[in-house]
């Protein structure tokens, strides 16, 4: 990649970075209304924290923000402390810390979304390039409009209805969780065995979904594709239709692929977040479910922040991975 | 007769909406091993078709219906799908069109050579396959180093020589070369049409080559067949084809290339140019005038680096006489640039274009209406120049309605009529259509008939022939020929093809990136050039005459290295001048 | 004689021979071929298919308007977790609301708010789109840039910071509310699909054409590009919809959605929330999940159509 396409990249990011910063900080200023102070008060009305911490809290809290500093001072530090990933207190858990509880939950939302998402890019672009391959079963030719009609649903609809299917009416898996909490082991096969249990209802949402949308693409890209004037040549060639399926076709058509892979980053994250709503599963979405229910804002906007920030990374890494697969995109030799 | 092809009433039908199309309709022919049969024909006359029925690659739903295709004894209709792909690149070797897209992305180019071997001999071993690829890559001039590059790295007509290397690789018996340098520049035509020569002697395979040049055709082949809607018209060695044409599409083929030969204008006769109009005024301003005229693209913020597209240029046009200024130059010379700038769509990166005397930048209100009017254009592609969502009267009314020349319906229809017979189109079959339901020939007349509609002063022509078939080549310059001499308009041609300018212009300029190589009328420039850079041009143009010689091997192979030198030189010859014009060489 | 010849150019056009294959998209000439688009549609049926699905769900709510009063959906209306049956048409929830004038009512909240959003987004979005594409310069990067930084986050999390900001437990969001903050970004996308369509159409030769005739730019614009591009805008808009209907979705899921009032996605929250699964309360639970895989499906479909018509290799595979 040119140097100068790396920059615009890392610019990029970091102004991504820095918008959803300041959102957090600017958007209760333009209200004109401070949920947190409103939180406090709430709590403190009702006497829901205790005399003690109540104090340290609020000590904590004008530390943070130092609401009595002129704004830029405040702005300035809330910066600083987010570049060094000091999320602050969570309101209703205090002395919790924000950062303890995203990642406690956080591994529970990669795994998931890591898992379900290769396994759907992957099975997707199989399926979207076979569906248009002159030489596949016309079976295959079925599947084109149950592909069509899973790409159309987000993911927690396809959740929704499996729950019911699979745990409501069958009772095969469960509806929630991650995994049983009245177990005492919390390692070993048999925790990750019933954690593999769980994961996969929530799992199979986000795949079926998914890969309905990948699919898709593919069989768009193979189209394009196979109207190259390189597959004709390739034909011409009286080359093996397996090289000229996966050298020429897939090889190619995977490319924009890859592309569309970073750009939906943002739809995955949300799509899996909503998923965990749904199932009650452990991970950063239900966190902010939680914390939305409960008013606990230092939680909501440190979300946020972990969310976009996994979100900008993961493009950035797809974008440097690019090159690998494509010789256009490398500095030419020439 | 081992290795040859021969082909027996061979007919390819496709069913369509609007009944069966005999794209291929019962030919017959054959081609002897060790020589080379030219195919040509213009669109849709299915030479293409019969290339594509030699591979067995004719799409669903078109089909073979009926007829042979034997190499020895076999024959390829008969052959299962598996049997054909086994034939392909072993036995009959196919070189596509589009050079520029024909090689995979995202393979190096030895594997692409290499995949083809394994595929038809089994599994090699490394050693076997690296010197397979380099001998196939030596054969068409090309470094080893080729193979471990990408097609992106490579010019044009190292892509075709890539894809010629490809298909020699296992010594076809048969090569079909289907318009192999329609997408190159003349230079690179010679240079690839050699090396595909060569290599088809040194292998003794014989050659099929479909085009629709016949000046390629002339230079290149032993025997030429001459196709139109699906049938062969005429068929013989090509001397006799040329000297002796028999069909009359023959004949027309042959009289649509122009030559560059005194005396014989390929236009037919020509009308008396009208009387200059009378220059009001003492000393008139220049109808056009260029001042340093550049244009860089891809500048970065702080305004270096970027491309020069034209560099800086000056001259001027005078408003009293008429003139058609041929600007010739390959893609890449900055012509279109500076047709763009002369309507006012690009902006000069430096200098002053002025119209009438005034800076055409500054205009506003009616002066800016009045340049409008004033220069004109005919657009290269004909079909694109319509909008396709309205009729063809809506843009033929636009310019009526905006510079005030009609306003009622009724005067905006006279209008339209006048213009269509002006230019020989039936007002009748042509207004009140969409531009697809006209053809090609119909399209472009329309776009001259919109512009003489308009009585501009100077009318932009870029490439206005380029995508009509040769057969309507001639009608069609003739009716911008027509525009200078009936109507006084004065014509900027913009074109890569230097027999056309030979015929149509007063005065010719050679672009060479974006600067001006020789300037001259078009005897001096084009009949005796002097710059290396217009004498490689010229050698380069495959004549329509068997006779005479395409250059010899010896500067083919010196080619890119002079091309180097001249673009280095930033030589500017001016042959002559003419009243009118003036190039201003100055800066 | 001429029309010979182009008749057959046209039917000839899978021929390789021909170089002057149109780049130009074929809409215009669907104006004067409605037989053909309709026999078109019969081998491509996603339009029509998508068009019946949307009009039948839309159907529903009209009419069932007409039969149930929006009292209904509130809390204990009815009795509670009650199946269908003569009286109660879809059953009641466990909260006492009326289901079908639950559905009724919230299928056309829902849509409206994708309406609402979808509209302000395209308008919105085309403008800037044209504005950034046609004119160019740092205008073009300064709207390029910020859409390229704003579509990186995902609109669910713009809105959840914004939802949080602006409901409070006294005073829940209108569904009203939800669509303008939701019409926020909802013009994002549009104004980059739009923008790379004018970039393209600007070089046009038709274009080019009509600013030599004199034409002024606000006649570019809207005589000569946005028929062209007209299918390209509807397609936008569905596609806005679509997404401005799952980002309120998503957003009630997540508890921001408008307590008071039953949209298809606040009936989700609660159903999930009161354990309906559980209690395997199926009337409860199917009805707000079929309406939306009938919108979600029924909108992508018409997109699909429309792409399909404008885009002639996919047709041609298709």
């Amino acid at each position: 990649m040119a140097l100068s396409d790396l920059l615009r990249r890392l610019v990029l990011l970091a102004a991504v970075i820095w918008t959803a910063m300041t959102l957090n900080f600017i958007l209760p200023r333009i209200t004109g209304r401070n949920p947190i102070i409103e939180k406090l008060m709430d709590s403190a009305d009702s006497g829901g924290a205790n005399e003690y911490d109540f104090d340290q809290f609020v000590a904590a809290m004008n530390a943070r923000f130092g609401f009595d500093r002129p704004i830029l001072h405040q702005y300035l530090d809330y910066l600083g402390d987010l570049v060094t990933f000091d999320l602050g207190y969570s309101i209703a858990n205090f002395p919790t810390r924000v950062g303890d509880l995203i990642a406690s939950a956080l591994p529970w939302t990669i795994g998931l979304m890591l898992t379900s998402t290769l396994i759907a890019f992957v099975l997707g672009s199989i399926l979207g390039a076979l569906t248009v391959w002159f030489r596949s079963s016309r079976l295959l030719g079925f599947f084109v409009p149950v592909i069509m009609v899973l790409a159309a649903m987000p993911f927690y609809l396809v959740g929704l209805v499996l729950i019911y299917v699979f745990s409501s009416l069958l009772g095969w898996f469960p509806a929630s969780g991650g995994f049983v909490e009245t177990r005492t082991v919390t390692s070993g096969w048999d925790f990750y065995l019933d954690v593999a249990y769980h994961a996969v209802l929530p799992g199979l949402s986000i795949v079926l979904a998914s890969t309905g949308v990948w699919a898709l693409s593919m069989r768009g890209m193979m189209v394009t594709v196979q109207g190259e004037d390189y597959m004709t040549f390739a034909d011409a060639k009286g080359l093996n239709l397996r090289r000229v399926f996966l050298a020429y076709g897939v090889r190619n058509a995977i490319l924009p692929q890859v592309t569309m892979l970073a750009l939906f980053m943002g739809q995955v994250v949300t799509g899996a977040v909503l998923v965990e709503v749904v199932f009650a599963y452990p991970g950063i979405g239900f966190l902010l479910l939680r914390s939305i229910q409960i008013n606990d804002f230092t939680t909501i906007y440190g979300v946020v922040f972990i969310l976009i920030l996994t979100i900008g990374f993961s493009m950035l890494i797809m974008d440097l991975i690019y090159p690998l697969l494509d010789p256009r995109t490398r500095k030419s030799r020439a | 007769m081992a290795g040859g092809l021969v082909v027996s009433d061979l007919a390819v039908h496709f069913p369509t909406e609007r009944g069966v199309v005999r794209a291929v309709d019962g030919i017959s022919f054959d081609v002897e091993r060790g020589t080379r049969l030219g195919f040509v024909g213009e669109s849709g006359s299915g030479k293409t078709t019969t290339a594509l029925a030699i591979m067995r690659m004719i799409k669903a739903p078109g089909r073979i219906v009926a007829g042979s295709i034997r190499l020895d004894d076999a024959d390829l209709v008969q052959m299962s799908d598996a049997e054909v792909r086994a034939i392909r690149l072993r036995r009959i070797a196919y070189i596509p069109q589009g050079a520029m897209n024909s090689l995979n992305p995202v393979l190096p180019i030895g594997r692409q050579i290499a995949d083809g071997v394994i595929d038809h001999l089994g599994p090699q071993r490394d050693a076997d396959l690296k010197a397979l690829v380099a001998e196939s890559l030596d054969r068409v001039g090309l470094a080893p180093t080729v193979a471990a590059m990408f097609p992106h790295e490579l010019s044009g007509g190292m892509k075709q020589r890539v894809c010629i290397a490809i298909g020699i690789v296992l010594k076809p018996d048969v090569i079909v070369a289907d318009e192999p340098t329609s997408a190159l520049d003349v230079i690179t035509q010679r240079r690839v049409m050699d090396t595909l020569g060569r290599v088809q002697e040194a292998i003794g395979a014989s050659l099929i080559l479909i085009g629709h040049d016949m000046g390629l055709m002339a230079q290149f082949v032993d025997e030429l067949v001459v196709m139109k809607d699906g049938r062969i018209v005429e068929r013989g060695a090509i001397r006799g084809v040329f000297q002796a044409p028999e069909h009359a599409y023959t004949k027309m083929l042959i009289s649509s290339v122009p030559d560059i030969t005194e005396g014989r204008s390929f236009l037919g006769t020509i009308p008396t140019p009208a009387e200059p109009k009378p220059a009001t005024g003492a000393a008139p301003s220049p109808l056009v005038a260029f001042r340093n005229v550049s244009k860089v693209y891809g500048r970065d913020f702080f305004g270096r680096g970027g491309v020069h597209a034209l560099r800086p240029l000056s001259f001027e046009l005078d408003a009293g006489r008429s003139a058609i200024v041929s600007v010739v130059g390959q893609s890449g010379s900055g012509k279109t640039t500076l047709a763009n700038i002369l309507l006012g769509i690009t902006r000069p990166t430096t200098g002053d274009v002025r119209f009438e005397g005034k800076s055409v930048a500054g205009l506003r209100g009616t002066a800016a209406l009045a340049f409008r009017r004033g220069v004109q254009a005919i657009f290269q592609d004909p079909y694109g120049a319509f909008n396709p969502f309205y009729k063809v009267d809506h843009t033929l009314a636009l310019p009526l309605r905006r510079f005030g020349i009609a306003t009622s319906r009724r005067d905006i229809y006279v209008c339209m009529e006048h213009a269509c017979d002006a230019v020989g189109l039936d007002p009748h079959l042509i207004l009140g259509r969409y531009t697809h339901e006209l053809s090609g020939g119909q399209r472009q007349r329309l776009q001259v008939a919109r512009a003489l509609m308009l009585n501009p002063k100077l009318i932009v022509a870029d490439e206005p022939v380029s995508m009509v078939d040769a057969s309507l080549r001639a009608t069609i310059l003739k009716s911008l020929y027509d525009l200078k001499a009936r109507h006084g308009i004065s014509i900027a041609y913009i074109t890569h093809d230097l027999a056309t300018a030979y015929h149509v212009s007063d005065y010719v300029i050679v672009l060479h990136h974006g600067h001006v190589a020789e300037a001259g009328t078009p005897r001096d420039v084009i009949g005796n050039p002097q710059h290396p850079y217009t004498q490689l041009l010229i050698d380069s143009i495959p004549w329509p005459d068997p006779d005479r010689h395409w250059g010899s091997r010896q500067s083919v192979e010196d080619d890119q290295r002079r091309l180097e030198e001249i673009a280095a030189s930033h030589q500017t010859i001016v042959r002559s001048r003419i009243p009118g014009f003036d190039l201003d060489t100055a800066a | 004689m001429s029309t010979a010849t182009d008749d057959r150019r046209e039917v000839t056009s899978f021929d390789a021979d021909d170089h002057q294959r149109p780049s130009e998209p074929e809409w215009g000439t669907l104006r004067s071929r409605w037989r053909a688009t309709l026999r078109y549609m019969r081998r491509n049926p996603s339009l029509p298919v998508g068009l019946a699905l949307l009009s039948a769900l839309i159907l529903f709510s009209v009419i069932g308007g007409l039969l149930v009063d929006i009292g209904d959906t509130r809390v204990m209306s009815a009795p509670h977790s009650r199946a269908p049956a003569d009286n109660l048409w879809f059953g009641s929830d466990r909260q006492g609301r009326d289901l079908f004038a639950v559905m009724v009512h919230g299928t056309w909240l829902t849509v409206r708010v994708g309406l609402i959003a979808g509209a302000v987004g395209i308008v919105f979005g085309a403008s800037l789109g044209f504005i950034a594409g046609y004119f160019g310069g740092w205008i073009d990067n300064i709207v390029n840039w910020t859409v390229d930084v704003l579509l990186t986050v995902p609109a669910m999390l713009f809105l959840v910071v914004i939802a949080t900001n602006v409901s409070t437990p006294t005073e829940p969001l209108s569904s009203t509310t939800m669509a303008i903050i939701i019409a926020a970004l909802a013009w994002r996308r549009p104004t980059r699909q739009i923008r790379a369509q004018v970039l393209v159409m600007r070089t046009a030769g038709y274009v080019q054409t009509a600013r030599i005739s004199g034409a002024s730019n606000l006649e570019i614009i809207f005589l000569e590009m946005i028929p062209n591009l007209l299918p390209y805008l509807v397609a936008s808009f569905v596609t806005a919809v679509s997404a401005a209907v799952l980002a309120s979705v998503g957003l009630e899921a997540m508890g921001l959605g408008p307590q008071n009032e039953p949209t298809l996605g606040q009936t989700i929250y609660w159903m999930i929330q009161s354990s309906a699964f559980m209690m395997g309360l199926w009337w409860w639970i199917l009805p707000p999940i079929i309406a939306l895989v009938i919108l979600f499906v029924s909108l992508y479909l018409i997109n699909v159509g429309i792409d399909e018509l404008s885009n002639p290799r996919l047709r041609r595979k298709a």
